[in-house]
């Protein structure tokens, strides 16, 4: 009897054993990418002139750290108009993927709020989705000829709708928002 | 020690098995001695199994003892304590005998009479297919049994436990229940599947045990540490779920059960076969069960309005095949739990603003649907389990249990262009092999209990698309001994365990997320100490210290990501050292001829209590979060519950169950998180029985939920929730004669007056109110 309680204990501990070699966590963690790292304005003086582009980066997207420090500068002249638009890129996928695309063939399902600091200084969207409503891939940017000078900041916010309806009219987002982020200007 | 405050449907169930109540004063050592005969031809039947069970005054849990006929077709059982006990009797060719026996009566040999038939086992289930843990006489032990479970079946496993004493839920709806066992839950609360530890990425509050509630024919919840005997996550608690064992004797039988919840029109089929008929080359006769369980559930159902996408859909399989020989019983058992079930829309938040929203728009109609959208969970369970028991000589055992488990869960989230949301957010893999090895040995020196090893190896894969733990690999090893020692009137129990841990995560650096490789080891030791002294016939205290250990789990330690439900931001701190608990508890028994009584109360000190503390808001590009990091703290926990039940009349019986848990900071005073809200149950129930209706009842109750507003500050969660107050009525029986079959059909109504609540420990109650009224159906057929 003790010969085989002995057996007894073995056989399950080498099968344990062998088990235990399969299915282990190996893997290496990793996955698909489903982030918007890279978020960029570009603004065109109607009358003509240079366009200015400002970008924001957060390489980790949803992760933990801040998005870093906005590059290049804009600088809104008053009492002038600018044709607007935002791009949204995943920088950190090889190749970059262009998720603009995406969110315009979703276009019922998205908006893009903007939201400016200053007084005098007037966004509006421009392009719309298949029903009519608003989109805000474009826009413009109308700069009052006694808009209040100095730095101000426009909030661009990518919102996108799914149980709860997109309403033309509103001005702010109710759906959820995958978007939230604060560049800076200047008004000479 | 129990809670005798158990459902009162158990109550019901002793009062009518046992209906002679013993009144005279006796000496509390008995022994059943009998015979077991064909009855037509009086000669003696050998390796008959033998069940004595004993319930009622003297021992809070039903004990049951098996032994078999020997070759004279004898038994003999000793060390009883109660002045009647239950005798179930079964041998291969015959139908089963059951009945009451008074062992107050003079030393008589109960004569059994077999009659021959080719039988269907009883429904009853007498014996659990684990070795029960000794931990019963001094702990506080709550059990539900097989009728109880049938009667009073929720919607999850985690809502059928809740009318426990000392245990609560955390729900998210009502796809989502997670036991919480006097204020702790999640990784402090460990909860084992026939014999296994359930391994389920237990450590979310949003994942719910993966368990078919079909599937257990006794649930049992010990409150307070349990480590020697379980390991370091029983630290707060256990819940054991236990099936019965695989028949050894008898034709094929089962039955077929319904339950209809009216509240989210869920509809539930559970279907079980059993039998011993099964002959197999080579292993000879094998005995079966298997159980095919199917729910789907729509969204459920507020006063006011459906709560959206809070549907759920489960297909649960599972199947066994024993064997019982000489030697012992082995046992197969392969099992698969898959669901897939709806999170609340409003409860998903993109960002801190949308939550904010969330919280202060008034919460929208949706129309009842069976549908499931995003944000959604789907989550397969698999396990393999095979166990080995050998009886040896004195009725000493040996038990192997071998169990491989494997889950599989992702969570797909609303974020993002369409394609994205169709790759789950959340894809972990989690394979896990254990190896426990238990011996229960004969008396020496007045001692007797078990001894036992325990080894288990695991591994986790992170697979979604975003990152919110690492891949691990973990390797435990576990040495105990639980013993006890009774002399008259007094009996000790003692346990040690030492434990090693050796978690090594490994390293992740894509999308800008870091998660560094390294390994830490652990070795810890717990031990209890408890006594139990009966100080008269019906009244006995017992007093339980209990030191516990904890390391931390890896979601602790290395947590990246938001939380679904809170837009909570979760960090992990590598740099976390174990928690360790001191509790100290002490019970009150009392078992009077009208007046059953359990008090319970304790306090429990855990020294760097793992937690989330609120922190700086976390900016990502999606906006702020509220930021939160797994911190340490000094903890204390204290807490009282009782339970009682009084015979007003013959047939009339009152009962009440309270629990009032207090959780505190030690080193700021601040209450901690999720702790439940006191509360206490009222009911009133009256029984009987006849031949046509079986064993009926009819009962009302009330929940009293006290206003929680022992809430920690800084946090979403600094909400207080206001009290509420919840009637319940419920009519059934056991056993209906119609049709010739012998039907078990019960019928509740929860929140029968449709009142609106929010309970603190309800995930949804920052945007929705509770569920509304919910009328429940349940038969059982068997055949």
């Amino acid at each position: 009897m003790h010969r085989s309680t002995s057996w007894k204990v073995a056989a399950p501990a080498a099968l344990l054993l062998a088990l235990a070699g399969c299915g282990d966590s190996s893997t290496e963690p990793g996955g698909e990418s489903e982030l918007i790292t890279r978020v960029t304005l570009t603004l065109t003086p109607q009358g003509g002139g240079a366009a200015q582009t400002a970008v924001i980066n957060d390489p980790d997207g949803n992760g933990p750290q801040a998005p870093q420090a906005q590059t290049g500068t804009l600088s809104l002249a008053r009492g002038t108009t600018y044709t607007g638009t935002v791009r949204f890129e995943n920088a950190v996928a090889s190749p970059i993927e262009d998720i603009t695309a995406e969110v315009r063939a979703e276009a019922n399902e998205h908006r893009v709020f903007y939201t400016a600091s200053t007084t005098g200084v007037t966004i509006t969207t421009t392009d719309t989705d298949g029903q009519n409503r608003p989109l805000g891939l474009a826009f413009t940017a109308a700069v009052g000829a006694t808009a209040a000078q100095g730095a101000g900041t426009a909030r661009v916010l990518l919102c996108h709708y799914d149980s709860s309806p997109k309403v033309g009219t509103a001005t702010s987002c109710t759906g959820e928002t995958d978007i939230d982020l604060t560049f800076a200007y200047t008004v000479p | 020690m129990s809670s005798l405050v158990r459902p009162l449907a158990l109550l019901l169930a002793v009062l009518v098995a046992v209906p002679t109540r013993a009144r005279a004063q006796v000496p509390p050592d008995r022994h059943i001695h009998g015979v077991v005969e064909d009855a037509a031809t009086r000669r003696a039947i050998r390796d008959a199994d033998v069940f004595v069970e004993t319930r009622g005054e003297a021992t809070a849990q039903p004990v049951v003892v098996r032994t078999r006929s020997d070759a004279d077709g004898r038994f003999d059982v000793r060390h009883l304590h109660t002045p009647t006990v239950r005798l179930y009797v079964r041998a291969i060719g015959y139908a089963p005998s059951d009945r009451i026996v008074d062992l107050r009566d003079d030393d008589v040999v109960v004569a059994v009479r077999l009659v021959p038939a080719p039988t269907v086992l009883a429904a009853v289930t007498v014996t659990a297919d684990t070795l029960a843990d000794r931990l019963a006489r001094v702990a506080a032990v709550s059990a539900l049994d097989a009728r109880t479970i049938a009667a009073t079946r929720g919607q999850t496993l985690g809502e059928t436990i809740r009318q426990l004493p000392g245990v609560a839920t955390i729900q998210f709806g009502p796809s989502i229940s997670k036991p919480v066992i006097r204020g702790l839950n999640s990784q402090r609360v460990l909860v084992m599947n026939s014999g296994l530890r359930q391994e389920d990425q237990q450590w979310g509050t949003e994942h719910a045990p993966n368990i078919d509630g079909f599937d257990a024919d006794a649930v049992t919840v010990v409150r307070g540490a349990a480590t020697v005997l379980y390991g370091p996550d029983a630290l707060g608690g256990v819940v054991r779920v236990d099936r019965a064992a695989v028949p050894d004797s008898g034709a094929m039988g089962g039955d077929i059960a319904t339950n209809l919840f009216s509240n989210s029109r869920q509809g539930a089929l559970s279907i079980g076969v059993r039998g011993a008929n099964l002959a197999l080359p080579a292993l000879g006769r094998v005995g079966y069960r298997l159980r095919l369980t199917s729910r789907i559930a729509g969204n459920g159902q507020a006063p006011d309005y459906f709560l959206s996408n809070t549907g759920f859909r489960e297909l649960n399989g599972s199947a066994a095949l024993g064997v019982s020989r000489a030697w012992g019983r082995g046992e197969l058992l392969v099992s698969r739990f898959a669901t897939e079930l709806g999170v609340l829309r409003q409860a998903h938040a993109g960002n801190f603003d949308d939550l904010q929203r969330a919280l202060t728009a008034a919460p929208r109609d949706s129309a009842f649907s069976y549908g499931i959208g995003r944000p959604n969970q789907r989550v397969a369970h698999t396990t393999a389990r095979l166990r080995v028991v050998r009886d040896l000589a004195a009725g000493q055992q040996l038990e192997f249990v071998y169990g491989f488990q494997f889950n599989d869960r992702r969570e797909y989230d609303n974020h993002g262009p369409l394609r994205f949301r169709n790759v789950p957010a959340f894809h972990l893999r989690l394979f896990t092999h254990s190896l426990d090895a238990r011996w229960s040995h004969a008396p020496r020196l007045g001692w007797r209990g078990t001894v036992g090893t325990s080894a288990l190896a695991q591994g986790n894969q992170t697979i979604g698309k975003a990152f919110l733990i690492p891949g691990y690999d973990l390797w435990q090893g576990a040495l105990y001994a639980q013993e006890e020692f009774t002399r008259g009137r007094l009996s000790l129990t003692a346990g040690a365990r030492t434990d090693v841990l050796s978690q090594t995560t490994l390293a992740f650096a894509d999308l800008g997320i870091t998660s560094p490789a390294g390994t830490r080891r652990w070795t810890g030791f717990s031990g209890s100490f408890g006594g139990a002294w009966a100080l008269t016939r019906d009244l006995d205290i017992a007093l339980r210290v209990a030191r516990a250990w904890r390391p931390p789990t890896v979601n602790e330690r290395y947590a990246q990501g938001v939380h679904h439900g809170t837009a909570q931001y979760e960090l992990g701190d590598a740099a976390l050292t174990p928690e360790r608990s001191l509790g100290l508890e002490g019970t009150v028994r009392y078992r009077g001829a009208r007046l059953v009584l359990d008090a319970a109360a304790y306090s429990n000190g855990i020294d760097g209590f793992i937690f989330l503390r609120p922190t700086d808001p976390v900016l990502t590009i999606r906006g702020a979060f509220p930021g939160f990091r797994w911190s340490q703290t000094d903890a204390r926990l204290r807490g009282v519950e009782l339970a009682g039940s009084y015979q007003l009349l013959d047939r009339l019986q009152a009962t009440v169950n309270g629990t009032l848990v207090r959780g505190t900071d030690r080193t700021t005073g601040a209450p901690l998180f999720d702790m439940p809200a006191d509360r206490v149950t009222i009911g009133l129930r009256t029984t009987g029985s006849s031949a046509r209706l079986g064993r009926w009842y009819a009962g009302a109750g009330t929940l009293l939920v006290r206003r929680q507003d022992r809430v920690p500050t800084g946090t979403i969660y600094a909400l207080p929730t206001a009290g509420y107050g919840l009637l319940a009525l419920d009519i059934g029986t056991g056993g209906l004669a119609l049709a010739g079959r012998r039907i078990d059909l019960s019928l509740s109504i929860n929140n029968a007056l449709d009142h609106r609540y929010r309970d603190y420990l309800s995930r949804y109650r920052l945007f929705v109110n509770d569920p509304g009224r919910d009328v429940v159906l349940r038969v059982t057929t068997p055949f």
